[in-house]
Order: structure tokens, then C-alpha cells, then sequence
């Protein structure tokens, strides 16, 4: 794979079937991912970048249903994946961190165990007192005093607990995390520690991350590059920089401009104009074309594709910045 | 994750036309419709729909379904089901030439036929009964025979049997099964039809006859009723009873509170039947009483829910919400607790129907509360114990009625409950 | 020594034990929940206990006549009230029978020989037990282990195999399933015996120490008592804790797919847990909490169908043993009866909780 990229997501659709009718929460998505960058996926509640993270695992439960695409990690096809071999690859090559450290921790079952048990289940051979001093030192790598490993996690504050959790993401060295909205949960100096040491983790050892949150002002602090989500698509993906020194995307444009800024000078605060559409029945051709202040005729029947903009750095799906087809004989996609 | 419709607002023309039906469309539609989406559960409910429909239209109109009345007495005792009773039968040497009693009609004046039977047994009623019947019919025939019998009687049946061959008599009346024992003794003599003429019972009895000859399945659909009166009428009190209490302890809080839920829980941790057993041994026996016990035993069951459920959503946010933008309480009552509570007590009342039935069909098997003259499932069940050895068919069909009607509320409440609990729904 | 008192023992003792083990080294939580708890079972079984009594005495027409029947004569009846205390003012009677009930002072029978309540209690609470315990185990495991198999295999057929088995089950009449029983195993096939907890003539080759045959016959190695009892212990058994499991296959396939779609049972699962795993060991042992408190109130279930099982049976036990008693009016026996099954209940459903409050750790720190 060219550029060393980890991961690679090709097509992908994940369908909730719901009782009015099949919902695509992730449509169609394509992106990369680098190894050793730290990947921000953004995007407003229910934009489908949970459904997407979860997809990326096989981890779906329920009414959801991968229903088309294929995921290339490490030159494999996940897709292609027996059940076994998948859950072997679940928490020894790919690991995730949860929303909520609390809920995410068996409540009768001590750290220490649950640290153990992820180590002995992927590496059965290794005796009870290798798996415990494992887990001491890791955890003392990040931060968390060894004697802790015996208490249950209602004794732990919620930084603790998400710490713990990373540990157990990275218990087998996994090359890739991804972090569903790993500090929507925290109060902002505790989130400002955890994503330090998220930077110092892939500083240290390589690690790729997939950062996915709904707060801009975290992707800002510590990804690489920053992909956009809107209506189960991916709008706009580039370097962070590019992106929020010049958003393409009308999305990403209204998405920016949103964040307050604490210098208001009596400005009023920005509200992109709508509200996110249904998946049961998304409007036609570009998805953001009911809300886009730059709406063009061609936008309101034809999808833009997914492609490099001209000249610049970011990958968005705009027909601003593409080439529009002309004549009905052209309009077939 | 789904994204409902409510979450975000589109514009009407989004909406697509079959979904805009689907709102518009009658309850029946949508029940049919949603068969496609709940799948196993929503036949669990039908299945018990119908059942229950069954029971209760069994339970009010039991004529057409069932042959005889509970107390009527039948045919002979112990008849399995199918089989069929034994029937008086003329007995006559092999080459007589007489086929049935009328036979023995003789014109006046004649010697009258003389005919043998068993003494102490009901044949011989039978028998004058039927002479009877045949000598009023004679009365208008211009043939002028009458048919006026002697009825002799002999000690034993062998006797009786003799005499016809000793022409003594001129045929013996006995019952069919008895002259099949002994048949081979008497080669000289054969059974003619039966002298009933035609019996509604040749097929035998569906499901048998008890102990004192009563036929079982009729008891079986009669038995409903009592079933259904002890299971309604104990829930409906409970309910009414046990609701109120629970929205007023709930709304009240305080002393008022923690007193009754005691009470309601050490009454609710009680074992019910013994309770029951209780309340029915002192008021006395009868269907009132039985009916009183077992509400009682069930109205913690409803005060405890309601009261859960109604602390619950009170404490939602929404409900706080409300009252911060100044709702009264009859308003949060009826807007936001009713709604959320009335499916769990149909869920119970359901359910608690069930498990009524259970108990009462309990206290009449222990020979409590019913007088002797209705027809229960519980007291056809302690009779038919004392004759496990014989009669199974006793004990069996009561006991296969109750489970059925006991499974058909159970399967409602439980195809409710995965209905009604979206957690548990849309996994 | 009496049965009943080495009985007592036999749970007293370890109940203590672990009594003084919470509260020496139980947190102030535990600490204070348990002390909590054991305050609130006094007023329980002490409203239990003030109920029978006043149910009793607001019986229509006297019941020393109606237990006595025809012989008894006025001075007859007249003696007995002034010896039960019937004729005293109610709260007097109300003081005596507090007073009574704490020092197990149950009087005597009013009829079929007058013999101490007490003894014939201590005659039919082992009968009781014996049949229970084993029963509870039965129902325990199967509803536990179908309802843990059914949430594993959700919406599929084991899972609607097994709601259909615990609504059958539940359904069904208890009696009946022990008559169905009876009629097949000891009618029709004859392989099993069908009332009494033991062959009458093997019976009386048995000495009675704690009056649970099982133990008695183990105790004095009588092997052909044993045999017996076993054969005679089979269907009762079966029939009650079949009914029983019911309940249980519902309340733990419940509580485990609740259970299972929690946040830390999916993050198990990103961690490469496996699926089997992730049911019977996290869910279940998750799960168990809220049943362990739920056992507490099946309890009640259990004696019913105790009383029950034991009529069809013919089993001599506690459960029986009220029903005779309530059906002759014998006054005073009922009123012990139901005063001994409201303690029971009391006790169990408090031991429940401590239990309870030992497996779940948040209660604990």
C-alpha cells in the first residue's frame, strides 16, 4: 500500500433497518488512514461517525447490518474475515475507547482482571503472574499507580477510568485506536491531560489514532488531519492546517464558523440555517444542498464526487470545485 | 441508532406518501403491518388473542358447546372416554325369533311375556320403563297386541340367564357387558340389540365420566365460567383497589407512604395461596369469599407497580420540566404518568388474570370455598385423585383446561410486555 | 434434643457466623444496610403476626365450638375459652399472644389429641424442608442455566423454546403436574412411589434424630431407609422445582439480555472477548444481581406450591399440616402455622438480601 497507509476503507454502507424502511447511516464512504497520524472525524450527532467507527471494528450489534464495501487493514479485507479471526483482531491489532469510562468497565469485575483477561484471552499461554505484571507496568505508563489495579471502577474518578480504558485498548500493542468521543465525559482539564497522552502514545510508540468527536476544539488541539461527516457521508478530508486555515466544503465552512469565539466583540453567534436531514429519505442529489448558501441547479439533482480539489490539499465532495457535467447526456453518474 | 422522524423536522413534501398512510391508516392495518416487524412476539399474542376470545365466549355461552348440564348425571360411572356404557340388551335362546321387546308383544288375553332380571339392579327399571313406552305406542294398534310384562326376578345372573334356557321366562334383561362375561356359559342364548331403542350416548362420552357419572367434558365447559367469574371479578377488585392507592401513596410520599408499602410488602411477601387459604377458611366457603381472598392476595401487586412506575417518571426530567413551566398536578398525572403507567397494569391485570385462575382452581382442589354444586376445574381434579388407579381421564382434562386458559392470558401479558418495553423491542 | 432446635442450629450457627463477619469487616455501608435490613424484618413479620391474630378473632361464630364439635358440651367450651384466654379483653389477648409467639409458646392443639403444637410442628417442618431445599436447587439450576442459553441464542429458536417452556411451565397448575406425575411414573410405569416421604414398614426401622430422613439414614447408615426415602422424595421434587424454574428461565433471560446490550459488555467485545464468554461469565454475573433479589420474593411462590405439592403427595409437612388445620378450625394450630411461615419468609427474604449485598460491590465500598 502506497504512503503507508493502515487502513484503508473502500465503499462502505451500513444500513439500520428500522421499521419504516432501511436507514444508510454511512453511505458509500471512502478514506485512508496513515499510519502514525492521529485521525479527526467530525461531524453533528447522528451524522453516522459512531456507526462508522463501530463499522471499522465489525463491532455493530442489532439492527445494523454492513451492507456493502470493504475494509483494508494491514493488506486484509476484514470484510472477508471469519467471526473468530475477527475477534481475535479485536483488541490485539485494533483497539477502541469508549464514551462513557463508566459504563464501559464490568462494575463486578476488578481493573486488574479486566486487563488480565484481555492479555490471557489473546495470549492464553501467558501464566496468571506474567499477565498481572504486564498490566502493572502498562498501566504505570500511563499514569496510573499499580496498587489501583485491585479496586473495582466505581472507586476511580472518570480521568482514571478513561485512562484505564486506553490501557486496555493498547494491552497488545494494537496499531490502531479509535476513540468514540473519548472525552465528551470529562470536564476540560481532565480532557486536556487525556489528549496529551494520547499525543504522547502515538509519539512514542507509533500509535495511529481515530479520533471521533463532535467538538472541534479537541480535533484542533491534537489530530494530523481532520475528516468531515454530514448525512453519512464524508464531506470534506485533509490536512488540519488546510482545512481550518481554508474549508472547502460549505459544511465545513458553516461548521467552523459556528464555534463561538471567545473575542465575540458583540457578533452574533453563527447558525447554519436547517437542520440534518432524514436518512429514511435523503434529499437528492448533494446531500447539504437544502442548507448550502452557495446552492447551485446541478447540486440539487447530481452527487458530487468524492475528489482531490483542484490545486489544493483536501479531498471534499463539492461541485464548486469540480467540473459540472453538462447536458442531460452527462447527467447519468 | 435510528433516526426517527420526530428528531428532525422536514419539509411535508419529504415525507414520503406510504409513510403518511402508514400514520393515517386504521388500527388493523397497522396491527397486520406490524407482524412483519415484531415477528415471533406479535404471534404470541395473536395465538392468545384468539385463545382467550375462545375461553370467554365458551364461558358465556356454554349451551352449545357443552352436551349435558354440570350436574347431570349421565350414564354409569367410570366410563373412559369413548366408551360406551354398557346397555340393557334382551337375552333370548339362539333360535328365537325375537329381535327386540317389541317382539314380545302379545294380543290381549295371552299369556303375558314373562321376563327375567337381575335383582337390585337398575335393568329392570329400565326395562318397565321401555314395556311402557312400547305398550302406550301399542295402545292405538289395530293388531291389538299389548306388551305388558312379568318381571321375574333372580338372585344372581347366572340364575337369571338360566331361567331363559330353562324356559322358565321368556327372555332375560340384562346389561350388555355383563352377558359378554359370561357368554360362554350360556351357548344356547344371544344378546339382541339393546332395549333403549335409540341412545344418544352410543358413541360414548368425549372425554368419560367421573366418579359419579357425570360426563367430564361437559364439566370441562361448564367449569369456565366459574373459572372466569373467580379470575375477572379477584383482578378487577384487586386493581381498583390496588391503582388508587399506589398514585395516592406515590403523590402523597411521606409517613402515609412508608407505612402502606410496608403493609403492601409484607403482604406481597407472603405466600398467596396461603393467604388465600386463610382469608377463605374464616369468611367461609363460597364463591364470594374466594373471590375476596384472592384480591386481596393481588392488590399489593398493582400498588407496588404503579407506585414504582409513577416515582419513575417522576423523576424524568420531562415531567420536572413541566412542572418548572407551571403544569398542575392533575395535568402531569394525566399527560405523562397515566400514559406510561396504564401499559404496565394492563401487562399485570393480564397476567394477574392468569395467575388467579391459578389460584383459585388452587383453593377448590384444597377443598376450600366452593359449595358442592358448581362445576370447577380445581374440585373435579381432588375428586378424580381418589381414583388415580382408574380413571385417568379424571384428572387429566380439567387439569389440560386450566393450563390452557392460565397459558392463553400468560402468552397476552407476555407478547404485551415485549410489545410495550422498547428496550427489550428494538434490540 | 428436639428437631426443631438442631435444625436451628444447623442455620443459626452459620447465619451468625457470617452476621459477625459483615459487620466486623464490612464497610459502613454494608454495615448500616444490614442493620437496616434486620430492623425491617422485626416490623414485618410483627404485622404479619398482628394480622393472622386479628383475621382470627374476627372469625364469624366460636371457634372452640366448631373445633370442638358435638362433644362438646357448654361447661366444656366455657373451660377451654377461660384456658385459651378468649374471654379476656382483646389487647389482652393481643399482649399473651406477642408474648407467646416470641417464646415459641404455641399452646396445644384443639383437636386430634391435643398434643403440643409444638411437637407436631417440629414433626412437619423437616418434612417441609426436606422437600424444599432439594426443589429450590432443581429450579435454580434449570432457570438459571435455560434462561442464560435462551439470552445467548436471542430471537432464535432456543430463545422462543424457552420463553414457550417457561410460560407452559408457568401455567401450568402445580397440582396437576404432580397428579400427571403420579399417573405416569406411579400408576402407569409403577417406578415410583406416589405418596408418604418413606416405605411405612421401612419407616419404622428408622431412628428420627433431626427428623430429615436423609440425614437420620445416612446418620445411623440405614441404607434401605435411605433408598426409600429418596424414591418417595423424587416426584414431589421434581414437580415443585420444575414449576419453580419457570419463573427463574424468565427472570434470568431477562435480566441477562438487559444485561448485554450494556456499554461494557460491547467494550468487552472490542477487546476480543468472546461471545460465550462475554454471556455466561460478564452478563450473567451482571445479571445475577437483580435475580438474587428476586429469589427473595420467589420464596413465597416456593411455600405455596410447597402446599401444594404436599397435599397431592400426601406428604406430611408444614404446608399440609395448615390446610388440615384450617379445614377442622383448629384455632390455635393456624395461628401458629402462619406465624412460623411469616418468619420464614422474613428470614429468608432477609438473608437474600445480605447475600445480595455481599455479590454486588458497589454495595459493599
Amino acid at each position: 500500500m502506497p504512503k503507508d497507509i493502515l487502513y484503508s476503507v473502500k465503499n462502505l454502507t451500513v444500513e439500520y433497518k428500522t421499521r419504516a424502511g432501511p436507514v444508510r447511516a454511512v453511505d458509500d464512504v471512502s478514506f485512508d488512514i496513515y499510519r502514525g497520524e492521529i485521525l479527526g472525524l467530525v461531524g453533528e450527532s447522528g451524522c453516522g461517525k459512531s456507526t462508522l467507527g463501530k463499522a471499522m471494528m465489525r463491532l455493530h450489534t442489532g439492527p445494523a447490518e454492513i451492507t456493502g464495501g470493504e475494509l483494508w487493514f494491514d493488506e486484509r479485507d476484514l470484510m472477508t474475515l471469519s467471526d473468530r479471526e475477527m475477534t481475535d483482531l479485536r483488541g490485539a491489532e485494533i483497539g477502541m475507547v469508549f464514551q462513557d469510562p463508566m459504563t464501559s468497565l464490568n462494575p463486578v469485575q476488578r481493573i486488574m482482571e479486566h486487563l488480565t483477561e484481555t492479555i490471557q484471552t489473546h495470549e492464553p499461554e501467558t501464566s496468571d503472574a506474567d499477565a498481572e505484571s504486564r498490566a502493572e507496568e502498562l498501566v504505570e505508563r500511563l499514569g496510573i499507580r499499580r496498587e489501583r489495579l485491585s479496586e473495582y471502577p466505581h472507586q476511580m474518578s472518570g480521568g482514571m477510568r478513561q485512562r484505564v480504558m486506553i490501557s486496555l485498548a493498547l494491552a497488545l500493542n494494537s496499531k490502531l485506536v479509535i476513540a468514540d468521543e473519548p472525552t465528551t465525559s470529562l470536564d476540560v482539564i481532565v480532557e486536556y491531560q487525556f489528549l496529551d497522552l494520547l499525543h504522547e502514545l502515538r509519539d512514542e510508540f507509533g500509535l495511529t489514532i481515530v479520533l471521533i468527536t463532535h467538538n472541534i476544539g479537541v480535533v484542533a488541539e491534537i489530530a494530523d488531519r481532520l475528516a468531515v461527516m454530514y448525512a453519512g457521508k464524508i464531506v470534506e478530508i485533509g490536512d488540519c492546517f488546510g482545512c481550518f486555515g481554508d474549508p472547502k466544503h460549505p459544511y465545513t465552512q458553516g461548521l467552523l464558523r459556528s464555534v463561538p469565539n471567545i473575542k465575540l466583540d458583540g457578533e452574533e453567534l453563527y447558525k447554519m440555517e436547517g437542520a440534518p436531514p432524514n436518512l429514511l429519505r435523503p434529499p437528492s442529489g448533494c446531500r447539504f444542498h437544502p442548507r448550502c448558501p452557495f446552492v447551485m441547479d446541478i447540486c440539487r439533482t447530481e452527487e458530487p464526487a468524492f475528489k482531490l480539489v483542484e490545486g489544493g490539499d483536501q479531498i471534499t465532495a463539492c461541485w464548486l470545485y469540480q467540473e459540472t457535467p453538462v447536458g442531460p447526456e452527462l447527467s447519468r453518474a | 441508532m435510528t433516526i426517527t422522524k420526530e428528531e428532525y423536522p422536514t419539509p411535508e413534501n419529504e415525507i414520503a406518501s406510504w409513510e403518511q398512510d402508514l400514520d393515517r391508516v386504521g388500527f388493523v392495518r397497522r396491527a397486520l403491518r406490524a407482524r412483519k416487524w415484531y415477528g415471533a412476539d406479535w404471534w404470541f399474542v395473536a395465538i392468545s388473542m384468539v385463545m382467550v376470545a375462545g375461553f370467554l365466549i365458551i364461558a358465556f355461552f356454554p349451551d352449545p358447546f357443552a352436551p349435558f348440564g354440570p350436574n347431570e348425571i349421565v350414564g354409569s360411572s367410570f366410563l373412559a372416554p369413548g366408551e360406551t356404557p354398557p346397555v340393557p340388551v334382551l337375552i333370548v335362546p339362539q333360535d328365537s325369533p325375537v329381535e327386540e321387546l317389541q317382539d314380545l308383544a302379545v294380543p290381549v288375553g295371552s299369556e303375558r311375556p314373562a321376563i327375567a332380571v337381575e335383582q337390585g339392579l337398575p335393568t329392570s327399571v329400565a326395562l318397565r320403563e321401555q314395556a311402557q313406552i312400547i305398550d302406550d305406542q301399542l295402545k292405538d294398534d289395530p293388531e291389538e297386541l299389548r306388551l305388558r310384562v312379568r318381571i321375574e326376578r333372580y338372585n344372581t345372573l347366572e340364575e337369571t340367564l338360566q331361567a331363559v334356557v330353562d324356559e322358565e321366562v321368556h327372555a332375560a334383561v340384562v346389561q350388555s357387558t355383563d352377558f359378554e362375561v359370561v357368554k360362554s356359559q350360556f351357548p344356547t342364548l344371544r344378546a339382541s340389540e339393546s332395549i333403549m331403542g335409540d341412545t344418544a350416548t352410543a358413541g360414548g362420552f368425549l372425554l368419560g365420566t367421573n366418579e359419579i357419572g357425570q360426563d367430564v367434558f361437559s364439566r370441562l365447559i361448564w367449569g369456565a365460567q366459574v373459572a372466569l367469574l373467580i379470575g375477572f371479578s379477584a383482578s378487577i377488585i384487586a386493581l381498583v383497589i390496588g391503582v388508587p392507592l399506589g398514585l395516592i401513596a406515590s403523590f402523597v410520599g411521606g409517613s402515609l407512604d412508608r407505612y402502606l408499602s410496608l403493609l403492601m410488602d409484607s403482604l406481597y411477601a407472603f405466600p398467596g395461596l396461603i393467604l388465600a387459604i386463610a382469608i377463605t377458611a374464616i369468611l367461609g366457603p363460597s364463591i364470594f369469599n374466594i373471590i375476596v381472598a384472592i384480591a386481596v392476595v393481588y392488590i399489593p401487586t398493582y400498588y407496588r407497580i404503579v407506585r414504582g412506575q409513577t416515582f419513575s417518571v417522576k423523576a424524568e426530567v420531562y415531567v420536572e420540566a413541566a412542572r418548572s413551566i407551571g403544569a398542575r398536578r392533575t395535568e402531569i398525572l394525566r399527560r405523562y404518568i397515566f400514559p406510561n403507567v396504564i401499559p404496565s397494569v394492563a401487562i399485570i391485570f393480564s397476567v394477574n388474570v392468569a395467575d388467579a385462575i391459578l389460584t383459585g382452581a388452587g383453593l377448590s382442589f384444597l377443598g376450600l370455598g366452593l359449595p358442592p354444586t358448581i362445576a370447577d376445574w380445581g374440585i373435579d381434579l381432588a375428586r378424580g385423585q381418589r381414583f388415580i388407579q382408574t380413571a385417568w381421564w379424571m384428572i387429566t382434562f380439567p387439569g389440560i383446561a386450566i393450563m390452557l386458559v392460565v397459558l392463553a392470558f400468560t402468552l397476552m401479558g407476555e407478547g404485551l410486555m415485549e410489545i410495550f418495553n422498547p428496550k427489550l423491542r428494538d434490540r | 434434643m428436639s428437631p426443631i432446635a438442631i435444625i436451628a442450629l444447623i442455620i443459626g450457627i452459620p447465619a451468625l457466623i457470617g452476621l459477625i463477619y459483615i459487620l466486623i469487616t464490612g464497610s459502613t455501608g454494608l454495615r448500616r444496610f444490614v442493620i437496616t435490613r434486620i430492623g425491617l424484618t422485626l416490623p414485618m413479620v410483627f404485622i404479619l403476626a398482628t394480622l393472622v391474630f386479628f383475621i382470627m378473632r374476627v372469625l364469624p361464630g366460636d371457634p372452640v365450638t366448631s373445633a370442638l364439635g358435638p362433644k362438646g358440651t357448654p361447661e366444656i367450651i366455657e373451660r377451654i375459652r377461660e384456658q385459651l384466654g378468649l374471654n379476656d379483653p382483646i389487647l389482652v389477648q393481643y399482649g399473651n399472644f406477642l408474648k407467646d409467639m416470641i417464646t415459641l409458646n404455641f399452646g396445644n392443639s384443639l383437636t386430634g389429641g391435643h398434643r403440643p403444637i409444638v411437637d407436631e410442628m417440629s414433626e412437619r417442618f423437616p418434612a417441609t424442608l426436606e422437600l424444599v431445599i432439594p426443589a429450590s436447587f432443581l429450579a435454580l439450576s434449570l432457570g438459571v442455566i435455560g434462561g442464560a442459553w435462551a439470552a445467548s441464542r436471542r430471537k432464535r429458536a432456543t430463545d422462543y423454546g424457552m420463553r414457550v417452556y417457561s410460560v407452559v411451565i408457568y401455567s401450568l397448575p402445580i397440582f396437576w403436574l404432580g397428579l400427571m406425575l403420579q399417573l405416569l411414573f406411579g400408576v402407569w410405569l409403577n417406578w415410583l412411589p406416589i405418596s408418604g416421604r418413606i416405605d411405612p414398614v421401612i419407616g419404622t426401622t428408622l431412628d428420627r434424630t433431626t427428623n430429615i430422613y436423609t440425614i437420620d439414614s445416612i446418620i445411623s447408615g440405614n441404607w434401605l431407609a435411605l433408598g426409600s426415602t429418596l424414591a418417595h422424595l423424587v416426584l414431589p421434587t421434581v414437580t415443585l422445582g420444575l414449576i419453580l424454574s419457570g419463573v427463574f428461565v424468565r427472570l434470568t433471560r431477562i435480566n441477562v439480555i438487559e444485561t448485554q446490550h450494556a456499554d461494557y459488555i460491547s467494550a468487552a467485545r472490542a477487546r476480543g472477548i468472546r461471545e460465550r464468554v462475554l454471556t455466561y461469565k460478564h452478563a450473567l454475573k451482571n445479571a445475577m444481581i437483580p435475580v438474587i433479589t428476586l429469589i427473595g420474593l420467589q420464596v413465597a411462590i416456593l411455600l405455596a406450591g410447597a402446599v401444594l405439592t404436599e397435599t397431592v403427595f400426601s406428604w406430611p409437612g408444614m404446608g399440609r399440616y395448615l390446610v388440615e388445620r384450617i379445614s377442622s378450625r383448629d384455632y390455635t394450630a393456624v395461628q401458629s402455622g402462619i406465624a412460623v411461615f411469616a418468619l420464614l419468609v422474613a428470614v429468608i427474604s432477609l438473608a437474600v438480601d445480605i447475600i445480595y449485598s455481599l455479590v454486588d460491590p458497589r454495595v459493599r465500598y
